[in-house]
Parts: C-alpha cells; structure tokens; sequence
C-alpha cells in the first residue's frame, strides 16, 4: 500500500496537477499598486470638480500654468469657485476668460498662489507668513455679518472651504477672485480725496517719488516697502492747519524741502515706516524706524484700539494717537497705508534723568506674599518679561539680608555654568547723552562683566565684587565712582560703566555680559541713566525711597 | 484480526472516559463573566452602578470636563509646553481633527448608565432579596449621571446623538442622528425626574455621599440645567430643596490653609455634594495637565489682579486667591496642584494627584439660586447671597460692588464675576460665561467677547472677536473621526 501510495507513477501525476493547477493560477492578474499616493494634484482636484471650478482650470489653460500646478511642490491656491470668476469677468465687461489679455490673467494667478503649504491655523489679522507669487502680500481676517462669520481673504473674498489637502499643496476655495493692488502708496494716498494735504506735502518734499516706485524697480531690494500712517485733511484742521501753505509755513525752515534737515520733509519723513507693516505687525512690536533719522514711533494694542506714541515721558502720560482700524491695512504695490486719527510729529523732547530701581517690575509687585517680603527665585519658565536668560541660572529677587532700597534687590548669576549673559529691557530712555551707573552691594567673588546697550559695548567693565575705593566725592567721581545711597554705606556703590549716546528715544536693551570669573552674588539694586550735563551724584536714596538732595 | 479488534475496543472505551466531561466544548470564558450569568443578585446590580462611577476616574473625561470649561475662557492660559491642540482652541483654530473635540469619554459613560438601565430591572424578578425601591435607586443612579453627561454634552455641542439603549455587540452598533437641543434637554429632564423620585437621600456613608449621586445632587444637576435654559423657578425650587434639607454648609474660611485643606486637598468636606472621589489607587490626570514641568495650562497673568482684587500692602487678601485657586507666583492651578496653603505653598506631588474633580458644591447652590433670583426681580436676596459667599471668602474691597437691587444687568454681572472668583478653574467658567451671554438673545456677546480675546496673541485679536460674533461658534465641532464613523451624524454648522 505504502509503495502504490507514494510510487514513482502517482508522484509524477501528482506533479502534474500541481503544475497544472500553477498554470492556472498564473494567469490571475495580482493587483500592484505603482503609485505611491492616490492623492491628486492641484489641477487633478480642478479636472475631478468642473461643477464648481471649471472656469479657473480653463484660466490655469489659458496661461499654461496647469502644467506646474500638477507636479510635485508645496503650493497654497486660493481657488476662486465658478461664480467667482464670473463676477469678476463681468466687473470688466468680457463674457468669457478668452477675451482677456493672457498676461493679466497671469498675474491673477500667481496672486492666488502661494509657495508654501499654508494652512488656516495660520491666518491672522494681517499678512500670510508667504508672499504670493505675483509679489503682494495677502491678508486674511475673519468678517461677521447677518448673523454669520466668514473667514476672508484681502478683504475681497470669502472662504469657503479650508485646507483641501492635495498632493502638491493646500486648497482654499473662495467665493470671489482676489485682485492684487495697482496703485503705489503715493497713487493711493492721492487718490483718497480726504489726504489732500498729506499728499501736497509727499509731493514738495520728494516723497511723492520715492514711494511711487515699485518694489521691483527699487535699487535698495532692503527698503523696497514702505508703511505710511496719513494724516487726513480734517485731522490737519483740528490742529490748526487749514492748508497745505499754513503747514509749509509752520514746517519748512530751509529753502531745499528736500533736505533731510529740512522740518518739514523730517515731519512727512516721520508718517514714512520701513517695511509692509499691517496692524497685526505694528501691534506685535513695541517700536519702529520711521524715515526720519533716528527717530521712531512706538506702538501698542490697548483693548481693542492701536495707540502708537502712546508713553510715559518723565512720569507724565501722553496719550497715542489712534490709527483707525476701518481705514487702515489698505495694502498698495508698495506697501501698506493707516490712518492716524491724530497729529503726528516729532517732539523735540530733552533728556531726563531715569533713576531705575529693577526691583519695581509688575511681575514681583503683583505678588504681595513676596514684594517686599520675601525672595524669590525664578526659573527658565517664569522669568519676569523685562529679563532675558539663556540659563542655566536663573535671577533672584531678594529681599532682607543687607538690603538698600527698599529692602530688595535683584541677585543676577554670571559666569560658566551660570549664564553667559543678562539682558534688562530698560524703561523709556530719550534720545541723547547719558552717563551710567550700576548701582550695586559688593558681593561674591571676583567676575568681570562688560556692559552694553543695544550691543554698543560701554568704556568700563563691571566687576561686583570690588569696594569703592576711598576718596572725596569728587575723587571718587573722576574715578568714576559714587556713594548712592543715604545713608552712605561701604557696601552699597554706585559704579560708572561708560557714557553713550542713545540714538533713539524708547526702551532699550541692557546687557551684562561675562568675560571672566563666574560667580552667583551680582547683587543689582539700581541703574542710573543721567544725562551728561547733570547732577552725577545727587540724589542719593534713602532706603524707603525718599530722595535726598544735594546740600 | 481478534487482536485488532481488541485494540479497537480499548482505544474505543479510553476515548469515550476522556470524553465524558464535555468541557472542550463549553465555550464561555474561563476568567470572566457573561451577560448571561450575570444580572442575577442585587450585588451584581450594585457593582454595575458602581462601575458607571468608575468609568468617571477615566483621565480622559476629566481632561475634557476641565478643558470645555475653560480653554476658551479667559480665566487659564497656554505655557510653552501646551499643545498645538490646546493652543489652536485658545487662539479660535477650531477643527473637527482637533482631538479636545472628542465626545467619547462621556459616551462610554453613557453607555455604562444604558447597559444599567436595560439590564437592570431584570434583577428583581431573579433577586428575592431585592426590593423595588432599592432596584429602583439604583436605576436613578444612573439615570442621573446619564443627565449629567448628556447636560455637558448639550452645553459643549449643542446638537448631540441620544443613545439611550446599551451597546453591548456589534450587532447594535447603530447611526445615529443628532437630535435638537430641545430633545437632549427633554430628555435629561426625563431621567431627572426618574432620580429626583427614586435617588437616596444618604448612603449612610460619607464618602459614598459625596461620591455617589443622591436626591441632593440630583437637585444640583437640575438647578444647573434649569438656569441654563432660564427656567428659573424651577432653579430655585431645586436650590431650595438642597439648601432646606440643612446637610450642607459652607466650609469656614476663617484659616486659609484649614480651609483649602478641607475643601480641596482631602475633599469631600461638608460642603462638597458631588465629586468625583479620585484616590491613590485612582489618580487623577493634573499632575501632567498642571503641576509637571509639561504643565498644558497655567491661570492667566491677569487674574490675580482683575479677578481677585490685588491689594498691593497684602493686608487683605481673598482667600480664593494666592494659595487657593492659584499660586500666584508661578500660575500653577493650585485647586488641584497644592498640597498645602497658607504662609507656605507646596505643590503635590505626582503620587499626590488624587484631587477629586468638583461638580458641585454648596456654594455653586447659593450662587446658582442667586442668579435665578436675580432674574426673577429678587435682586436683593440675590446681593445677600453673594455677600455670604464673600463673607466666607474674605473677599476684598476691590471686588465688592453695590449695585442697585432693581439692576438686573448689573447684579448678573457682579454673580459671574463672583462665580469666577468662587468656582476658578472648576471647569464652569466657559459655561457661566456662555450662559450669561446667551441670556435674552445674546444680550451680553460682549462679554463673551472680552473673554475670549483676554488672552490672546494682538495680532489675532480681531479674527477672534469675529468668530465669536457667530454664535453658532460657541458650540464645539463633532470630532471628524465621529463623522466617518456615523454616517448619519451632521458636522455643526459653524464648522461645515
């Protein structure tokens, strides 16, 4: 049974149907998949939707760019529907995308597109991170109307649906076509009947010209865009100026308005910022260089409303001036038009002392278990806003020990292993010549800082563990030292870092930076900003703040 | 041929013996229990309610409780570490991708409550030992926390699928259509009105008190329900009954760090009326959420100082403040992250994070009576309940208002802002600010709006307002994955 079973003759049919059965088997097609992704590309996603953008595919023909549109990349299109389309041809009396010059078309399309996958979480209430490809920014917002808000696109257009994932970039599709700006600044500006004078002012003083130039025609690529805050006729009417000879009057003090010196092309130099600057930027940023030399115009958000100018001057606030937000963001070829609902201009302003406490910072004075009652140690995390720390160490506030005014001071670590530096945004500093003092209790061990301001190195390196030296007062001045505090105490110091020349009136960055030692004890109470021409030593402080005056 | 049929018969004969137990074909579990078998005593019947309390220990659940009731609030803010998730939220990204927007959590609990529910009547004819009235206890039970989770629902997504029969196979797993806002409150109503009936007043236990729904929390959940839709006789009638029956009081706040101990740190105080009892062997998910160096959401810089009344001389100080909702030093949410309060704050640690989640407390009674009585024209008792809250607070000159009694608009605002003061980080915040803006036809949006923008970025501040303005955008999108999954289900309209 055995041999019949296994026998060399039913081993060879067995054989055989096995092979035959391979044979047969063979001839079913195994399904492969040869594309790595299902996903279409953009013009697939046009091709599979001709319902609802069929007349876009047809533009994207016309112009011959479906062609890179279906390749690989990371795109963003704006993807106007149908009826979008429609309207705009309309606006302009054709009845099909044929009748229309093909490299306009083409500059149409390349404002609905971006470089880069971007996505709706990355809208906000100005410009996209990416320009389009036409050279204009886009900006996006979100409108509420009838009860309904859209999320909208340059303020012309409103989405529909977000974030169609294709396989070479995002979709969005809106409901109308998004026109880019055609005018300059200076056309804008002009055109705007209520800027009457604003405009006679860019025109005398030359800088009607320099921002009517298209970023791509400007020698300087670095100061190609321009953000201008203007100045409406009836604002110039509240202030007194009922004409544009009333402000050329008021202004002009040289015979060449063209002048940089000249006051008035400083004044229309000072509504000129660099850079495309819609609201949501000039909000993100405390400060910006205007036009003018040196000269720059401070910003903030307060509720709802931009403020820019809006400061504390010596203890005594001076109210901003609005920029009015339905106004504003109005995007040009060459950059972004405000309006400012006040009169702006330079103040000639003259320095003043600042006699900076760092301990009256709003984060420790908002904590009464601690302000004036207890240390503090902060980490990497929670550092108050006004310090920057690269860490590891971390600064202290403390309070009691041998403490001077107060009672408190701020233990800053330097040095290896501590923190290469620490920079203190300082308060309001007014453009001019100031002479420096750390005021500090020697502490520690020997560790030698340089200080500096805006990175401008000072003359004199700080170490926080040397005594002041002794002397007379005015012994101790020319070695550039002072006795701060009142009662005078060995201990506590006033040390002169170096004299400079602050370009620019606003908040300024302060540096301590280690060269040599390393240690914890930089006990910081005071920084004393005194402008050249003034008192060096008095006043001294006593340790509840009272000032003592020079006898 | 004899030998081989021998050998047949034995081989035969051992086969059979081998067989005789039909075990091999028996095809229950070893290790578990079936449905079949089960359902048969009232202790099954107990354990299966408590099971329903358990599934509330599930990280996830609170997570949500506290996230829907204030990422979008203006009382928490984002840290370095949050999420992009949490962080889209606060800034009005809202997706349906976004997994903050995941209602399964509750629906788990929900579907513990309905197997309770269908099963459970069936104990009584099988159980001689079990009467009506105690069968019928424990089906309040569930049909109160089925209210309470289908009322966070309602308040979160407004629209929301009724699943009211259990899914215990595949077989049932059904497509589900969203119903009204209108359906989901009748029908928490309904299984209100079943608990309120049936629901015991004490356990006889004081952790299971607090930890187990009884008439008492019933009434809690109703009051709230009732403000929410601006049934307010009914919210008094259902305060009134809690407050009359002189079980609860409000923890003395005479010492601060007595007071947070009894109230937060060991819970289940005399105050307290529904908690969720996490413990050591149940911890809670906050030591990630706000304690770690991870921590997602820390208490906003400003509220100290708008919600709390800073005084800078630190003379007087609300007890809700530093040490009791926060740490005013570093923002951590210390309701849940400290261990001690008073002079010296110490955070707990992670095997510490057993503070229990609280939904209702008699505070939140006096208040909730406060503000319906200030809408019905009592604006007086609505102060004197708030001066008491604020007595025991010790709250501070800088938040004490006196508006006229007959201002309704001004008495309401004084209630949420003591309800923010009183009830930070409880995960009410969103929710009283919803409510206070939905009133009359969204007559308070700005509110709401000032809100929302408190703490977010300048530069969005205009899209967020304009959001917000859509009100059909104060209600969560259904999670997309609940989309695929539910064909018939309708993404809410905001986010189609």
């Amino acid at each position: 049974m055995k041999k019949s079973l296994f026998g060399k003759k039913s081993f060879g049919l067995l054989l055989l149907v096995l092979m035959a059965q391979l044979v047969i088997w063979s001839c079913k097609k195994v399904p492969i998949i040869y594309s790595t992704t299902d996903e279409v590309n953009i013009t697939g996603y046009l091709d599979a939707h001709p319902d609802s953008f069929s007349a876009f595919r047809q533009i994207l023909s016309v112009t011959g760019y479906d062609g890179f549109l279906s390749a690989y990349g990371h795109y963003t299109l704006f993807l106007p529907t149908n009826a979008g389309v429609e309207s705009y041809l309309k606006s302009m009396n054709k009845t099909s995308v044929d009748q229309v010059d093909v490299k306009e078309l083409q500059d149409l399309v390349k404002f609905h597109l971006l470089k880069d996958t971007v996505y709706s979480i990355s809208f906000t209430d100005g410009k996209l991170p990416q320009m389009t490809m036409y050279g204009q920014y886009l900006v996006t917002g979100a409108s509420f109307s009838g009860g309904v808000t859209r999320v909208t696109v340059n303020r012309q257009a409103n989405i529909l649906e977000t974030n169609l994932r294709m396989g070479n970039g995002v979709i969005h599709v809106i409901d109308h076509v998004l026109e880019p700006a055609r005018f300059t600044l200076a056309e804008k500006i002009e055109k705007d009947g209520r800027y009457g004078i604003f405009t006679q002012a860019l025109k005398f003083t030359g800088f009607y010209d320099s921002l009517n130039i298209l970023p791509a025609a400007s020698h300087d690529s670095a100061n190609a865009w321009f953000t201008v805050l203007a100045q409406s006729d009836s604002v110039f009417h509240a202030n007194g100026i009922q004409n544009f000879e009333a402000l050329r009057d008021k202004y002009n003090n040289t015979t060449d308005p063209k002048n940089p010196a000249d006051s008035l092309h400083m004044f229309v130099a000072y509504h000129v910022l660099h850079g495309a600057n819609y609201l949501a930027d000039i909000i993100s940023s405390s400060s910006f260089n205007t036009l003018a030399p040196l000269q720059v115009i401070t910003s903030k958000l307060s509720g709802s409303t931009v403020l820019v100018n809006d400061d504390v001057f010596n203890g005594v606030h001076e109210p901003g001036i609005v920029l009015n937000r339905n106004t504003s963001d109005l995007s040009a070829t060459n950059g972004v038009l405000h309006e400012a609902l006040g009169a702006l201009s330079i103040k000639v302003r003259s320095p003043f002392a600042v006699y900076w406490d760092v301990c009256q910072y709003p984060e420790i004075m908002s904590l009464p278990s601690y302000y004036g009652k207890q240390s503090y140690n902060y980490s990497l995390t929670n550092l108050p806003s006004f310090i920057t720390d690269p860490g590891p160490a971390t600064p202290s506030y403390i309070y009691g020990g041998s403490p001077f005014l107060y009672g408190d001071y701020l233990k800053i670590p330097l040095g290896a292993n501590r923190t290469p530096y620490v920079e203190l945004k300082t308060p309001l500093l007014v453009q001019g010549k100031y002479k420096i003092w750390v005021c500090f209790r020697r502490a520690g061990r020997d560790n030698i800082n340089q200080v500096s301001i805006d990175g401008v190195p000072l003359q004199r390196t700080i170490n926080f563990a040397t005594y002041i030296p002794k002397g007379t007062v005015a012994e101790l001045e020319a070695q550039g030292w002072k006795n701060y505090t009142d009662p005078v105490s060995s201990n506590w110091q006033g040390y002169l870092v170096g004299t400079i020349d602050i370009q620019t009136t606003g908040r300024h960055d302060l540096r301590f930076t280690n060269l040599k030692g390393t240690d914890n004890d930089n006990w910081l109470d005071m920084i004393h900003f005194i402008p050249v021409d003034m008192d060096q030593i008095y006043p001294r402080f006593q340790m509840d703040g009272t000032k003592t005056y020079a006898p | 041929m004899k030998k081989i049929l021998l050998y047949t018969v034995v081989a035969v004969l051992i086969f059979s013996t081998n067989t005789g137990c039909n075990k091999w074909l028996n095809v229950e579990p070893e290790n578990g229990i079936i449905r079949d078998n089960y359902w048969k005593t009232k202790e099954q019947l107990e354990a299966a309610v408590v099971g329903c309390y358990s599934s509330l220990l599930d990280n996830d659940l609170v997570v949500d409780m506290f996230a829907w009731g204030e990422m979008r609030a203006d009382m928490v803010t984002s840290t370095l570490k949050s999420s992009n998730d949490l962080v889209n939220i606060m800034q009005a990204n809202i997706l349906s991708s976004n997994p903050y927007t995941d209602w399964s959590p509750f629906y788990r609990t929900i579907n513990y409550c309905n197997t309770v529910l269908d099963f459970g009547p069936g104990v009584l004819s099988r159980d001689a030992t079990l009467t009506e009235e105690q069968q019928n206890a424990y089906l309040a039970e569930a049909h109160g926390l089925r209210a309470l989770m289908y009322f966070y629902l309602l308040r979160t997504f407004g629209e929301v699928p009724l699943q009211l029969e259990a899914t215990s196979s595949d077989e049932q797993v059904k497509q589900l259509v969203k119903s009204s806002k209108e359906e989901v409150f009748n029908q928490i109503i309904k299984d209100l009105e079943f608990a309120e009936k049936y629901a015991v007043e004490t356990y006889g236990d004081l952790n299971k008190d607090k930890g187990r729904l009884t008439k008492y929390s019933v009434y809690a959940i109703a009051a709230d329900v009732y403000l929410w839709e601006d049934k307010y006789a009914d919210c008094i009638a259902a305060c009134d009954k809690v407050i009359n029956s002189q079980r609860f009081g409000l923890v003395d706040g005479s010492d601060q760090s007595r007071w947070f101990n009894n109230l937060y740190f060991k819970g289940n105080s005399s105050e307290s009326i529904f908690e969720f009892q996490f413990d050591q062997q149940a911890l809670n998910p906050f030591y990630d959420l706000f304690i770690s160096t991870n921590q997602q959401f820390i208490a906003a810089p400003s509220v100290m100082e708008e919600v709390y009344g800073l005084d800078p001389t630190g003379l007087t100080f609300d007890i809700r403040g530093n040490g009791g909702s926060l740490n005013a030093a570093d923002g951590m949410i210390w309701k849940f992250a400290g261990a001690s309060s008073g002079t010296t704050l110490v955070p707990r640690t992670a095997d510490q994070s057993y503070a229990h989640w609280f939904v209702y407390r008699f505070a939140d009674i006096l208040l909730m009576k406060a503000e319906a009585l200030n809408q019905t024209g009592k604006g007086q008792e609505a102060l004197d309940l708030v001066a008491t809250i604020r007595a025991r607070a010790h709250a501070t000159e800088n938040t004490f208002q006196q508006p006229d009694p007959s201002d309704k608009g001004d008495i309401a605002a004084y209630i949420l802002a003591e309800r923010s003061r009183e009830f930070a980080f409880e995960g009410k915040r969103w929710f009283d600010l919803l409510r206070y803006a939905k009133r009359d036809n969204y007559a308070n949006l700005n509110t709401l709006l000032l809100a929302v923008t408190a703490n977010s970025p300048g530069y969005l501040q205009q899209t967020i307002i304009n959001k917000y303005k859509d009100v059909r955008s104060h209600y969560l999108p259904i999670n997309a994955q609940e989309l695929q999954t539910d064909k018939a289900l309708v993404q809410n309209p905001y986010y189609k």
